[in-house]
């Protein structure tokens, strides 16, 4: 355990002095004592992606974050998924005690996942009244729009 | 610092760790072709296929067509078909040596969204109209849409949790496999054959367009814009740190560069690129750390030396250059190490291995076992003769040429001997 601690140190050290954060980090974890948390104590570095060390450095993940949180906006909830399930340790950590940069990427995770939770609600809603009302409730439409029939129709299986 | 006792068992560990992590995907792919091809072979008519179309031949039409006609038929579509490959590849070699880079990048963009996209839809569709599911257009579109452009997203564009890019990279495999597999027999067969051998000669050959790619890669020190399956790189063991290649360049190629036909106009070619192994410069660690799909440079870098020669560099570096020494690269075609230290595989070994086990799942399912093994066996022969020659090596022969050996002998010797025992009920 100790040695994937530090192992994870060294990682992070090297992550980065990649992304030239490292000075200032170590003057924190130094300076700071190990006090406030995992914030200044690089053996408990907290990554800000699912990914761990292998994932983005934390610039680049408010970039992303808001890159994810605005595209989803083109009908595209999973997207949304996505940046919720790729930010999960940003989500899932509490205000307090994490990092500050985490505060940056908290708010674009968190609507992120309000919409998808919204639009996964509305799409479910919409597929269970289809499957389970049928035809009573839609009437001759329901044979329209279901796949497919639509797919006979219009002889899309056909050309793979 | 004491040399941590039992850092000789962990180097098993962390090397049984690596090659799983690189045959649960070969497999989830391999499972989920004979999954489909079992469900969807039984409503379509083999010859209402577009690529049976592109490649009709006599096996498809009456079964009195001689053995002979089926099997000029079958070599000549496969020979057009590596044809076209080859040309394909050349074609790629000329405009990454011409530094056309945006417009590779882009168009494998492009080719990974038809996949997804349409062929996707199409299957999908297959699918829902199999199991009569009744699901709605829109909510059809909507999820299809979703699917295609996060996973182009994920493969081509930005970086996106390791796990989604894995999977989408696999379902990409998965979508063209099933789609080869809808070849007629033969053919199917006749090219599986014809892409080991072409795979042999463009890697191991000095004119071989793969081995120009890799080399002209390695050289610039720039990643081949191509589907590549990276593994996640294991954690080295404590005490171990990072393997280490200093000032190295070990290039494992793989595999596996395929290009649908251009005669079918709506698909285009995709292309793996081989792994290569190349030493990085310190500076890039980070970028070696990220994993991503499109590494820099595949090396593994001397973290040490990037954390400033520290003491215990110094003496971690005699650990890691026995490790070095012990492990070889684990480069196999396709198989490589990344700038992490995991390994990559073409994602074209993917899907050749797929139609391999597809079609065999279109006859039988011993035949599926059987196959999947001398795949898997195929695989770590490929792992050990790259360990032991250390350049780059294609991927496919081996794999294939026991896998098509093995159908056959278990379409005529097994079958009949299981069939036998089993019906007198004779178990074993």
């Amino acid at each position: 355990m100790e040695g994937r601690g530090q192992h994870e140190e060294d990682e992070e050290r090297r992550h980065l002095g990649g992304s030239g954060l490292i000075l200032r980090r170590d003057a924190a974890g130094s300076g700071g004592g190990g006090g406030g948390g995992g914030d200044s104590d690089p053996s408990s570095h907290q990554w800000p992606t699912v990914d761990g060390p292998l994932g983005l450095s934390e610039e680049e993940s408010v970039a992303y974050a808001r890159r994810f949180f605005l595209w989803g906006f083109a009908l595209l909830p999973l997207l949304w998924a996505v940046n919720c399930f790729y930010f999960w340790p940003v989500l899932r950590s509490r205000p307090s005690s994490s990092p500050s940069s985490f505060s940056r990427i908290r708010p674009y995770v968190l609507r992120s996942a309000i919409g998808f939770l919204v639009f996964a609600v509305l799409l479910s809603s919409w597929v269970l009244i289809f499957l389970i009302g049928g035809e009573h409730l839609f009437g001759p439409v329901w044979q329209d729009l279901v796949m497919y029939n639509l797919a006979d129709r219009l002889g899309l299986a056909g050309w793979v | 610092m004491a040399q941590d006792p039992d850092s000789t068992p962990s180097l098993l560990d962390s090397l049984g760790e690596e090659i799983i992590r690189i045959v649960a995907p070969v497999s989830a792919c391999m499972l989920l072709v004979v999954l489909l091809v079992s469900t969807l072979s039984s409503s379509t008519s083999p010859l209402s296929s577009l690529a049976a179309a592109a490649y009709s031949d006599p096996s498809s039409s009456s079964s009195a067509a001689s053995i002979w006609d089926k099997l000029s038929g079958a070599l000549l579509s496969s020979l057009v078909f590596i044809a076209s490959v080859t040309l394909l590849t050349f074609l790629l070699v000329l405009l990454f040596y011409l530094r056309c880079t945006r417009f590779l990048k882009s168009y494998m963009a492009f080719s990974s969204f038809v996949v997804l996209a349409f062929l996707g839809g199409e299957i999908l569709l297959l699918l829902v109209t199999h199991f009569s599911f009744p699901i709605d257009a829109i909510t059809f579109s909507l999820l299809l849409l979703n699917f295609s452009v996060v996973g182009v997203m994920a493969v081509f564009m930005t970086k996106m949790p390791i796990s989604v890019n894995q999977g989408y990279l696999v379902i990409i495999g998965v979508l063209v496999a099933y789609w080869f597999t809808l070849l007629p027999e033969w053919t199917t067969w006749a090219l599986l054959v014809a892409m080991a051998l072409y795979d042999l000669a463009a890697v191991l050959l000095p004119g071989g367009p793969l081995r120009l790619l890799v080399e002209l890669a390695i050289s610039r020190d720039e990643d081949i814009p191509a589907l590549v399956y990276e593994a996640r790189p294991v954690e080295p063991r404590p005490g171990a740190r990072r393997r280490l290649w200093r000032e190295r360049r070990d290039y494992g190629t793989n595999s596996g560069s395929n290009a649908n036909p251009s005669s079918l106009g709506n698909m285009s070619p995709v292309t793996d690129e081989r792994r290569d192994l190349g030493t990085n410069s310190s500076l890039n660690s980070n970028n070696s750390m990220t994993g991503e799909a499109l590494p820099e440079t595949r090396l593994v870098i001397s973290e040490q030396e990037s954390a400033g020669g520290s003491s215990r560099s110094e003496l971690r570096a005699p650990l890691v250059q026995t490790q070095l020494d012990s492990r070889g690269e684990g480069e196999i075609e396709g198989i490589g190490l990344g700038s992490s230290g995991a390994i990559k595989l073409g994602l074209g070994d993917f899907i050749f291995y797929s139609v391999l086990v597809g079609r065999a799942a279109m006859y039988d399912f011993m035949t599926v076992y059987a196959c999947y093994l001398a795949i898997i066996a195929g695989l770590g022969i490929t792992l050990l003769l790259l360990a032991f020659y250390r350049k780059a090596l294609p991927a496919l022969p081996v794999s294939i040429m026991l896998g098509v050996f093995v159908y056959f002998l278990t379409r005529v010797l097994l079958e009949v001997f299981v069939v036998q025992c089993s019906t007198n009920l004779l178990m074993f």
